[in-house]
């Protein structure tokens, strides 16, 4: 007889909340055939607050390892629930002014909501199985919400290079595990690092391991050599998504790649860390010399969000206490900024009736002041520049580095930034270009509002996490010391 | 009570709510003016209440972002008084010459010039490095927007040029202050008074190139021809008045006092670089066909003298850099004033075409004879002050140093006499014969008659500004002359 595994409820709450606002969000939306399902939207929204509420509300217990051992919910799981219910809200508000909404918006509150449950497991992930399935729980969650407006071809054809792209990162990353398993006789994170810590150095099996789940967890991360699909699949994805895998799936398999390293992996840095670098230094260069020379603002995001990874990857080399608070500021810092960008190209791309570029945002700005403002607000947090997120963010990342003795990656990531400005304020230039006129189309059209708060929302966590981010670095530390503390 | 921190808040909330709250074109100008004025008023407080022998005064210094050590600490000193005293006069006859010109878009032309003014601010006040590194990078923000917004017909190429001079050398400063702040020895502290003498030679020079680019130093003036030549006129005489002065206030108030030793030991090279710099600029100056082109490059030779009387290292050189920043500050921000008031109203500030002007516009002739008279530091004039007490240390550190600087003030003299001529008298430029531009009046003559006026009060009375400023920039400059000595 198969021994029923342990399982404590109220530790999994979150992801429980999850999954049965998708299944309400379906149910509810069979009886609501042919009337308005928007419905199903602000169900999804009521169950990402639960999600994230239950979160908060276990901020600071002790950890659990539950499930058969499969997940391990600690401080750092817990902050990436709160981050991703966050970002699912948002992404959900913003999609409520998208007009498709009205017919297909419980389907897509539903698949968000799975997305959003498989990147919260991956970043409790106990085991390389855990992760594995996590991964591909959000995976093709998102595979379907890129291909979501079936009407354009551009998002149909988002979604099928995702589908294809992402499946061999999949694979590449089983077949890692797989190989560490016969390194180690073991998925288990404690399990690897026990066998890891004996194996002989230098062993081919371990090394190709390592390797092959670096580069499995770096696809999804978007960093070079592993970035070719972001610039595509971000920019026929419908824009509200793009904003969710921005913000949300850099949260989830940041945190992944950050736990296999701290956790499993750990015995073994000498193998990765070259590695990393490497690819730290070439992400942020290519990621922002592509950046320059795009005309297609969602594109040149696409690109600049590369180079934003390259960052990120800057603190997981830093690694422990420092780094890892680095970190999860920069991370949970960039989130508002990606998914308030992202929801003024929405208003942008209803107003204007088709792709945002720098020639058809010319002189926007005037026409929307709040909107052109908050896109300014966000593109020069990007940047970096002081009194925003996104600069403290930079900060921390730049500082762990420094005082680590990697100062010469916190000098590449300042040149990276400064080649950055040049192509954020290409867009700003556009966007107050007075020598152009552009008329508003659709101006007011209904569903506006919930964009336009979600855009506050953000507005209001970029200036408070840069003017005022004592708490979120308190949180980001707390949350750190699980990785610092390794096992 | 009103503090260092009021002077910076006020013009920032109220540059912000001008910028959003959509008031009427001419109360959102009447209402920046009122501010602008009102900053006028709690500086001369200041100045009045102001005890020279007390140190940095005003202050205030409060926790910001405990975990790193970073504390919000702003006080003004004489130094840091006396420029942004300057800085207020000069905001406020800028905006009230935007006033006058019926500038279109009040409400962003106005309210970035008052956040501009709150950064300057904090540039002057702070006593932390973090602190200062907002007000630093902070400035440009606005500015840019100003000048990429409403700049002349190759605004783009000029805004460019800015960017990617100032943030190369603003984040390069970035990591140095990280590695300042990082490594204290007592926990991570980003105070100055913590930072004093622990720098090694690459942070030095990292926050040396950022100063030498803002000032601008010969050669890093490539930017600010393009950037003078593009912005409308009150924002380049924000630019050349006073943001240019935080390049040279960071020199004196940063470098030397918080890297005595290095500045003692390479202060011969920016002792060289401002010679030429003066001397290369003098001539520049004197071969420019307009206004702007003259003025803009007696701003770099002033700019470069300002520093080689910092780098003297002794108390004279100390208090005439600062003096001659406070004159010009007042004599660029008024002849760039006139000068675009010349241009707008005559349609070119081309020699060839103006000329004769001084015929029955008694005012014009007058206004323009005083500032020139005072820029060209005729005896008894507060710039003759200034540079007699610059060219005295420099005689006093050696005597051909003296030489060759009073050579640059004969030059001065040479293309400020030109300019006079070239637009008052001469024969008559076909733009004065055919448009008969009117006398100099009302609203710009308001605006530049303060300016004006403050030049002759310091003309009559040098020492009010020397006593308060002589103890603070003795200060500064004590180690570092200390070190000098000991060679």
């Amino acid at each position: 007889m198969i021994e029923a595994p342990n399982v404590v409820v109220l530790a999994i709450a979150p992801e429980i909340s999850l999954l049965v606002g998708a299944s309400l969000v379906l149910m509810v939306a069979a009886f609501l055939r042919g009337r308005d399902r928007g419905i199903g939207v602000l169900l999804g929204i009521a169950a990402f607050a639960v999600s994230g509420g239950f979160a908060i509300a276990a901020w600071g217990d002790p950890p659990v390892v539950t499930v058969a051992e499969a997940l391990q919910v600690d401080q750092l799981t817990q902050a990436v629930r709160i981050l991703v219910a966050g970002c699912g809200l948002l992404t959900l508000l913003v999609a409520l002014g998208w007009p498709r909404m009205r017919e297909a918006g419980a389907e897509y509150a539903a698949i968000l909501l799975f997305a959003a449950t498989g990147m919260t497991l991956i970043a409790g992930s106990n085991s390389f199985l855990t992760l594995f399935v996590a991964l591909e729980l959000f995976s093709i969650s998102l595979y379907v919400l890129c291909a979501f407006d079936r009407s354009s071809k551009a998002s149909l054809e988002s979604g099928f290079k995702y589908l294809v792209l992402g499946t061999i990162g999949s694979i590449i990353l089983v077949y890692g595990a797989a190989f560490l398993y016969g390194a180690t006789g073991s998925f288990q994170f404690d399990g690897v690092a026990a066998g890891l810590a004996e194996a002989e150095p230098g062993a081919w099996l371990v090394a190709l391991g390592v390797v092959l789940v670096l580069a499995g967890l770096l696809f999804k991360i978007g960093a070079l050599p592993f970035h070719m699909w972001v610039p595509d699949v971000y920019e026929g994805a419908p824009t509200s998504v793009t904003g969710f895998m921005a913000a949300a799936t850099k949260i989830a398999a940041f945190v992944a790649l950050a736990r296999v390293l701290a956790e499993p992996l750990a015995p073994v840095r000498d193998t990765w860390e070259p590695v990393l670098v490497v690819v730290a230094v070439a992400t942020i260069v290519v990621g922002n010399v592509a950046a320059l020379v795009q005309d297609n603002v969602k594109r040149m995001l696409a690109y600049s969000s590369i180079a934003a990874a390259g960052f990120g990857l800057i603190a997981i080399i830093v690694g422990g206490e420092a780094g890892s608070r680095a970190l999860l500021f920069y991370l949970a810092a960039y989130a508002p900024m990606a998914i308030g960008a992202f929801a003024v190209i929405t208003l942008h791309e209803r107003d204007h009736r088709g792709v945002t570029t720098l020639e058809s945002i010319r002189a926007w700005g005037f026409e929307r002041p709040f909107a052109g403002l908050a896109l300014v607000v966000f593109l020069l947090g990007f940047a970096g520049f002081p009194l925003t997120a996104g600069f403290l963010g930079k900060f921390l990342v730049a500082g762990s580095a420094v005082e680590s003795g990697w100062a010469w990656l916190a000098v590449v990531g300042a040149i990276g930034s400064v080649i950055g400005i040049a192509y954020y304020l290409r867009v700003i230039l556009a966007l107050y270009d007075r020598s152009a006129r552009s008329g508003v189309h659709a101006a007011g059209a209904p569903g506006l509002a919930s964009v336009s708060i979600a855009i506050a929302l953000c507005l209001a966590l970029v200036i408070a996490g840069g003017a005022l981010p004592g708490i979120g670095i308190d949180w980001a530390g707390e949350a750190a010391r699980v990785l610092a503390a390794g096992r | 009570m009103i503090t260092a921190t009021t002077l910076i808040t006020v013009p920032l909330i109220a540059g912000i709510v001008i910028l959003i709250v959509p008031f009427a074109q001419r109360l959102a100008g009447y209402l920046a003016l009122l501010v602008a004025l009102g900053m006028v008023g709690a500086v001369a407080g200041f100045v009045y209440r102001f005890e020279p022998m007390a140190g940095y005064q005003f202050g205030d210094d409060a926790e910001w972002i405990p975990q790193l050590g970073i504390r919000w600490s702003v006080a003004l000193d004489g130094v840091g008084l006396a420029l942004a005293a300057v800085t207020a006069l000069v905001v406020a006859c800028a905006i009230g010459y935007g006033l006058w010109a019926r500038r279109d878009r009040t409400h962003a032309t106005f309210g970035l010039l008052l956040i501009t003014e709150a950064f300057l601010f904090v540039v002057f006040a702070a006593r932390d490095l973090f602190v200062f590194y907002v007000g630093f990078e902070g400035m440009l923000i606005p500015l840019l927007v100003l000048l990429a917004v409403w700049g002349g017909d190759e605004r783009r190429k000029a805004t460019v040029q800015v960017v990617a001079y100032t943030a190369f050398g603003t984040l390069l400063m970035l990591v140095a202050i990280l590695w300042l702040g990082l490594t204290a020895p007592d926990g991570p502290d980003f105070s100055m008074a913590a930072a004093v003498g622990r720098g090694n030679d690459l942070v030095f020079w990292a926050f040396a190139l950022a100063f030498a680019i803002k000032s601008p130093l010969f050669p890093f003036h490539g930017w600010v021809m393009p950037a003078y030549r593009q912005s409308s006129p009150e924002v380049a005489a924000v630019l050349s008045g006073v943001a240019s002065k935080a390049g040279g206030f960071a020199f004196l108030a940063v470098l030397v006092p918080l890297f005595p030793e290095q500045s003692a030991r390479y202060a011969w090279l920016f002792i060289a670089l401002g010679l030429i710099g003066f001397l290369w600029g003098a001539l520049l100056a004197f071969r420019q066909p307009d206004g702007r082109g003259v003025i803009a490059y007696s701003s770099i030779a002033q700019m470069s003298f300002v520093v080689l009387g910092i780098f003297l290292l002794n108390a004279q050189g100390s208090t005439g850099a600062t003096f001659q920043m406070v004159n010009h500050a007042l004599v660029s921000a008024a002849l760039f004033l006139l000068a675009g008031w010349l241009e707008s109203q005559a349609g070119s500030g081309d020699f060839r075409r103006l000329g004769g002007l001084a015929r029955s516009r008694p005012i014009l002739a007058t206004v323009a004879l005083v500032l020139g008279m005072a820029a060209l530091a005729v005896p008894g004039s507060s710039v003759f002050a200034s540079e007699f007490l610059i060219l005295l240390a420099a005689f006093a550190d050696a005597w051909w140093l003296g030489t060759i600087a009073s050579l640059g003030i004969v030059l001065a003299a040479m293309y400020m006499l030109r300019w006079i001529s070239a637009v008052l008298h001469e024969r008559e430029g076909d733009l004065v014969g055919q448009l008969r531009p009117p006398d100099l009046r009302s609203g710009a003559l308001l605006a530049v008659l303060p300016l004006a006026l403050a030049l002759i009060a310091l003309s009559v009375a040098p020492a009010q500004l020397t006593e308060r400023v002589d103890p603070s920039s003795q200060m500064m400059v004590a180690g570092a002359f200390a070190d000098k000595e000991a060679r």
